[in-house]
């Protein structure tokens, strides 16, 4: 079982990493060349004051006139992405890894506070899962894409939990975890997660459309 | 001095025997410098440890050194890890937290054998 934890805590660790990095790179180069080449309008009014104004205005809860009509939504979204972050980046036993490979240090999250703010990932999980089911609109374009993107963010949050409370087979559980984080890296060039690379960009073209062509508010 | 010569050796005698039977009491290391756990002790029976890795040598874990440099050299056994690793370490020095995974983790990864993820030693 050494074996298996090298191999994915080692090439595989670096595998998944180089898809995540390099795959990013690629896809914002590309979607820059196909916007340039068939919307250059779009570029002629990109704005950074009118984006960055779009962008702050949706990133403050309930600002929006978007979060203010969807306030589970809303509630959920901003508890899910701010754990979603902070859990793998600060938690005690990652950064023991960093320190481990690389001799790199930094803040800890207390692993009592971590475990929370997993379940937290997890019941929003569940509710963007009843919304997708329940809510007529969001179900009409709920495609397969939705649900594999839903389902490769709540694995690793999943086998993690177990992995840390030592549930069923701590090893099996644990390589789980690992290689599932990775196929989490490794997926956000290539799924619906891309909008961790690219939601800065779709709000500042909606931003500059609305404040340099519409002269509105996008939010 | 030949009244209190046999309470002396017995004494020293006390000595050594309270020494041999902690370090055979070791069975977790749980350093108080830690304050309060967030995860459970790391497992580590000191004797039946050494006796399947085949250590006979106190220097090859309790070794000396300073600013972050090991020196194989100087043997610190019955020093406490503790003693010499801060939890909050100043300068180079290494962190006691650190001190522990880098002497475990480490070993077991040059030689193959024994633990190396976070649950194999701090078990539930």
């Amino acid at each position: 079982m050494n074996a298996a934890y090298e191999f994915v805590t080692g090439p595989l660790a670096w595998i998944a990493w180089g898809i995540f990095l390099l795959g990013s790179a690629w896809r914002l180069i590309s979607m820059y060349q196909l916007a340039k080449k068939k919307d250059a309008s779009s570029w002629a009014f990109l704005d950074l004051g009118f984006s960055l104004r779009s962008i702050v205005n949706w990133l403050i809860p309930f600002n929006a006139l978007g979060w203010r009509k969807n306030p589970l939504l809303t509630v959920t979204t901003f508890a899910f992405h701010v754990c979603l972050v902070a859990v793998p980046v600060f938690l005690m036993a990652h950064v023991a890894l960093w320190t481990e490979f690389f001799g790199l240090s930094y803040a800890t999250l207390p692993d009592n506070v971590a475990d929370i703010m997993t379940l937290v990932v997890l019941a929003a999980c569940l509710v963007f899962a009843g919304r997708r089911l329940t809510q007529k609109d969001v179900a009409y374009i709920t495609t397969g894409k939705d649900w594999l993107a839903l389902a490769i963010v709540a694995l690793p949050f999943l086998t993690g939990f177990l992995a840390y409370h030592q549930v069923f087979d701590y090893q099996i559980m644990l390589i789980a975890h690992i290689v599932a984080g990775e196929i989490m890296l490794a997926a956000i060039p290539f799924t619906r997660l891309s909008h961790m690379v690219f939601a800065a960009f779709t709000r500042a073209y909606m931003g500059s459309e609305f404040g340099g062509v519409r002269h509105a508010r996008d939010w | 001095m030949r009244r209190i010569l046999p309470l002396l050796i017995l004494a020293a005698l006390t000595l050594v025997a309270a020494q041999a039977l902690a370090q055979e009491s070791i069975t977790k290391l749980a350093p108080e410098a830690f304050g309060k756990f967030q995860r459970p002790p790391a497992l580590f029976a000191h004797d039946k440890h050494n006796e399947k890795a085949k250590l006979d040598e106190c220097v090859v874990c309790h070794h000396g050194g300073a600013d972050g440099k090991q020196d194989k050299s100087a043997s610190t056994e019955g020093t406490p890890c503790a003693d010499c690793h801060k939890v909050k370490p100043a300068g180079k020095a290494t962190g006691l937290q650190r001190a522990y995974h880098k002497q475990c983790i480490d070993c077991h990864r040059a030689k193959g054998k024994g633990p190396l993820a976070c649950g194999q030693c701090h078990k539930r």
